[in-house]
């Protein structure tokens, strides 16, 4: 606990060296809009000084800069090219023999250089719509500071429930236009400053390969070179441990949990960065833990009788967001190798669907006992919203010569309808082994959050926004209501080889029963593996009935260049009919359909596990 | 970033020492409005290749060769003197310029944070590895994001290949790199944090072709060719007031 503290000391620490640049940025602009703006006073006397006042002297002939009257033979003056005045020769500034100015034109293209505006001029022939003189820098100071004085403020509604009485949606288009460019790049600081904690990490896990005395190390030192970026990426993603605002996220859910049973308390958590699940928490707590587990899921093993029963207790800790699973012992278990009479076993656990890596825990392997005493706790670092979507698959095997494991059984436990809260649960408890299940062949893609609502205009609600529902009920009940959905982020997503990062968007198709499609798209959030969209999606003019015969197919698609086809990264449906045989594995999804129909005008917050058969999505 | 370990011998440095020559540049106090230009410069390129590095070379004249993941963004500042000149080779009017240079990790997670910043630069020092044939072959991703993001099509680019002190380990050879620096009409470097070979030079053509659009950009409204030289800020854009004076 100490540990993750000070760790999380550091990452503000880091967190800060951004802010830090961005502060001293912000002090050299002051001085120079301090200079800037001196310049244009000084420009601005120079042009009083000499201001030729036409509505009485013009057809005086006299020089537009100082107003020495001009002869009509001898220094007669000329014609400036800029302004178009009569100057004497005087009031001219020569840059080259064939070419002059007056004064106050060549001041004024002076001032234009020295004060940047060139530069702004020529930006904003590039890009229009933009802030003139704003820069990168100062917008995200500007967004920090917006942001970080919200959070403050205990339990906001999520930016986007300030207008969600169902009539205002027109204006929080605007306004989310509006903010749209300033957020996205807040979003893309605040997903940096997460990651840049991680960075530390790398340099000292990567502390022998980056100092410099090599001396013989020269390979190494190449190796570190051609180390691809993503190869860093996923170094670092597991030295991850929990940021402090996991914590406080985990100590929140844990108060808020016992209030509202079941339904993820995420009204209260406006900002909530929904932190990345994070596996390999348990790393340093004694149970084995290997990257390369290339094909143990897959069939190449060996299946001997299942008998016996396995003895583990399953729980949640809050304050850390971690999931224990302490296996104590097997008994009864088949031979591996019958014939020799020979068992080796150890126990393997994946949170299903996930079957990465990420997701695989073994405890030691037990010599010769077909009855073996683990005492091994296995920890996962996930967030409680999420456990709802995953299954815990416990499998034992047996570890027999040349990497040869035999399958001796495995339990799969539904987390959904675990509960976490009941300390019965938490004690220990013999399970029947089983034989493998084959049938949820559906290939996990990620999970992704959203947070939904239906809005019906007709039915007052309960809190703050009473006063406005009474006013406009009656002309809104006329058109149904909205069913509001905010895509908040997709986390695990598959990552593309060949592209590295992600430029990801999400579609979300309404299917009503007459075969209507209402159909939305997201922007496209670019270099993201984990991406935040937070964007709302909001499908106007149905009422609950046909939504109880609807369903919302929510798509991922990765943009791609070149008028390429988008590739698809997974789809979750949210539906109340019963699954199409091959969506088979999101048998929540019926539930929260009807959690979000049966509770209208709440935010509903969902995670939903991504799948990757693109066939069975209408998008 | 440079990945040079060792120390550079005593020849090196004397080598080094003789190269260096300060031509414009002097150093004032940093903190006063008293200069007459702010260009901004952004460094980019891979994760590696010497960006920290190299400007901390330009603006402490210092090498450091450890490695340090730049955080996100950065910048360093230097005050230098620009003197330009004149159309035919004599030295015009002497310029102060506070220069700020950005400096941009180089790692792709950071990645959408630093395009961000790329379109408030003036000028780039496009950096790889001459160690490091990715590095290079990067070169034109880099360019692309650059098109994309910075405030026009065709911005004032060097493009530097560093760490020239490891010759034993050169992956890129000079003509390559000649060629592509030619194919996108920039100048090409051949740099050294660690001996600080080019490292000025390199950042002085940089200012130098700023300087230069500058001028071009408030005087192409009206000026069609005349030769200009360099003595900068000296035209004048067509005014509001655009009405010809018949006397």
């Amino acid at each position: 606990m100490t540990v993750e503290f000070n760790l999380n000391f550091l990452k503000e620490l880091e967190q800060e060296t951004v802010l830090e640049v961005l502060y001293r940025d912000q002090m050299l602009r002051k001085v120079d809009e301090e200079r800037i703006r001196k310049l244009k006073t000084q420009l601005q006397q120079l042009r009083w000084k000499g201001a030729k006042n036409a509505s009485h002297e013009y057809q005086e002939r006299s020089c537009a800069r100082c107003q020495k009257s001009l002869g009509l033979v001898m220094n007669r003056g000329a014609v400036c090219n800029g302004c178009s005045h009569r100057v004497c020769s005087e009031c001219r500034i020569c840059l080259n023999p064939y070419l002059w100015k007056c004064t106050i034109c060549y001041a004024h293209g002076a001032m234009k250089v020295k004060t940047g505006e060139w530069f702004f001029e020529e930006r904003a022939k590039k890009f229009p719509g933009e802030g003139r003189c704003e820069t990168t820098g100062a917008k995200l100071l500007k967004s920090y500071q917006k942001l970080s004085k919200i959070s403050v403020v205990p339990p906001t509604p999520p930016p986007f429930t300030e207008s969600t009485a169902g009539k205002n949606t027109t204006e929080l288009d605007q306004a989310k236009t509006f903010n749209k460019s300033v957020e996205n790049l807040f979003l893309s600081l605040a997903t940096h400053i997460r990651k840049i904690s991680k960075s530390h990490d790398d340099v000292t896990a990567d502390k022998s390969l980056l100092t410099t005395d090599y001396g013989q190390d020269a390979n190494r030192r190449r190796e570190r070179r051609s180390q691809s970026d993503t190869a860093i990426n996923i170094a670092s993603r597991i030295q991850n441990a929990p940021s402090l605002q996991q914590l406080i996220i985990g100590t929140r859910d844990n108060n808020a949990i016992f209030t509202k049973k079941g339904c993820r308390p995420g009204e209260d958590l406006p900002s909530s960065p929904l932190s990345d699940v994070v596996f390999s928490g348990g790393v340093k707590h004694g149970s084995l833990f290997s990257l390369n587990s290339t094909c143990t899921e897959a069939d190449n093993f060996d299946k001997a009788n299942v008998t016996g029963e396995i003895e583990f207790a399953l729980s949640y800790i809050f304050k850390t967001c971690t999931l224990e699973v302490c296996i104590n012992a097997c008994k009864n278990l088949f031979y591996g190798e019958e014939k020799k009479k020979k068992c080796n076993p150890y126990v393997k656990t994946y949170l299903l669907p996930d079957k990465t890596a990420r997701s695989k825990r073994k405890t030691v392997v037990r010599k010769g006992t077909v009855d073996p005493a683990f005492h091994e706790t296995l920890k996962y670092k996930i967030d409680y919203s999420q456990l709802e979507t995953r299954q815990l698959q416990i499998s034992v095997w047996h570890a027999g010569v040349f990497k040869n494991r035999v399958f001796l059984g495995e339990v799969l436990i539904p987390l959904s309808s675990w509960n976490f809260e009941d300390n019965s649960m938490q004690s220990y408890n013999w399970y029947q082994l089983k034989a493998k299940s084959e049938d949820n062949q559906v290939q996990y893609s990620g999970e992704l959050l959203v947070r939904a609502k239906m809005c019906l205009p007709s039915q007052p609600e309960k809190f703050r926004y009473e006063e406005h529902m009474m006013e406009g009920t009656e002309d809104q009940a006329a058109h149904g209501g909205q069913l509001h959905l905010v895509v908040l982020e997709a986390k695990n997503l598959p990552v593309l080889r060949s592209v590295g990062s992600l430029n990801s968007f999400v579609k979300g198709c309404l299917v009503l029963p007459d075969q209507r499609e209402l159909k939305q798209k997201s922007p496209v959030l670019r270099k993201e593996t984990c991406p935040r969209w937070k964007h709302l999606f909001v499908f106007d003019g149905v009422t609950p009935s046909q939504l109880q015969w609807a369903y919302l197919d929510l798509t991922i698609w990765n943009e791609a260049s070149f008028g390429l086809s988008d590739r698809f990264l997974g789809g979750a449906r949210l539906s109340t009919k019963e699954p199409i045989s091959s969506t088979a594995s999101n048998p929540q999804a019926k539930v929260l359909w009807q959690r979000i129909l049966s509770r209208p005008n709440t935010w509903m917050d969902i995670t939903l596990s991504l799948q990757s058969n693109k066939g069975v999505f209408t998008f | 970033m440079q990945s040079s370990g060792l120390q550079p011998d005593s020849a090196v440095l004397a080598w080094a020492a003789q190269k260096f020559i300060p031509w414009s540049i002097k150093i004032s106090t940093m903190t006063d409005g008293d200069y007459d230009y702010l260009i901004k410069l952004l460094a980019l390129g891979d994760s590696g290749v010497g960006k920290t590095t190299f400007l901390y070379r330009y603006t402490d004249n210092k090498f450091n060769p450890k490695f340090i993941t730049t955080v996100g963004i950065d910048f360093r500042e230097k005050r230098v003197v620009y003197n330009s000149r004149g159309p035919n080779g004599s030295s015009g009017k002497a310029f102060k310029v506070h220069l700020q240079l950005w400096d941009t990790a180089g790692q792709e997670r950071f990645r959408s944070l630093t395009t961000a910043f790329f379109r408030d630069a003036m000028g780039f020092l496009l950096m790889f590895d001459l160690t490091s044939q990715q590095s290079f072959l990067n070169v034109r991703n880099w360019m692309s994001q650059l098109q994309a993001n910075a405030y026009c099509e065709n911005p004032d680019i060097v493009l530097i290949g560093n760490k020239a002190d490891l010759s034993d380990q050169r992956e890129v050879n000079e003509r390559q790199a000649k060629d592509l620096a030619d194919k996108y009409g920039i100048p090409y470097f051949e740099t050294s944090a660690a001996t600080g070979q080019n490292v000025e030079k390199s950042v002085d053509t940089l200012l130098d072709l700023i300087m230069k659009r500058m001028e071009q950009c408030v005087d192409k409204t009206q000026v069609s060719d005349t030769a200009n030289g360099g003595s900068s800020g000296k035209l004048e854009s067509a005014k509001p007031e655009d009405r010809k004076c018949a006397c």
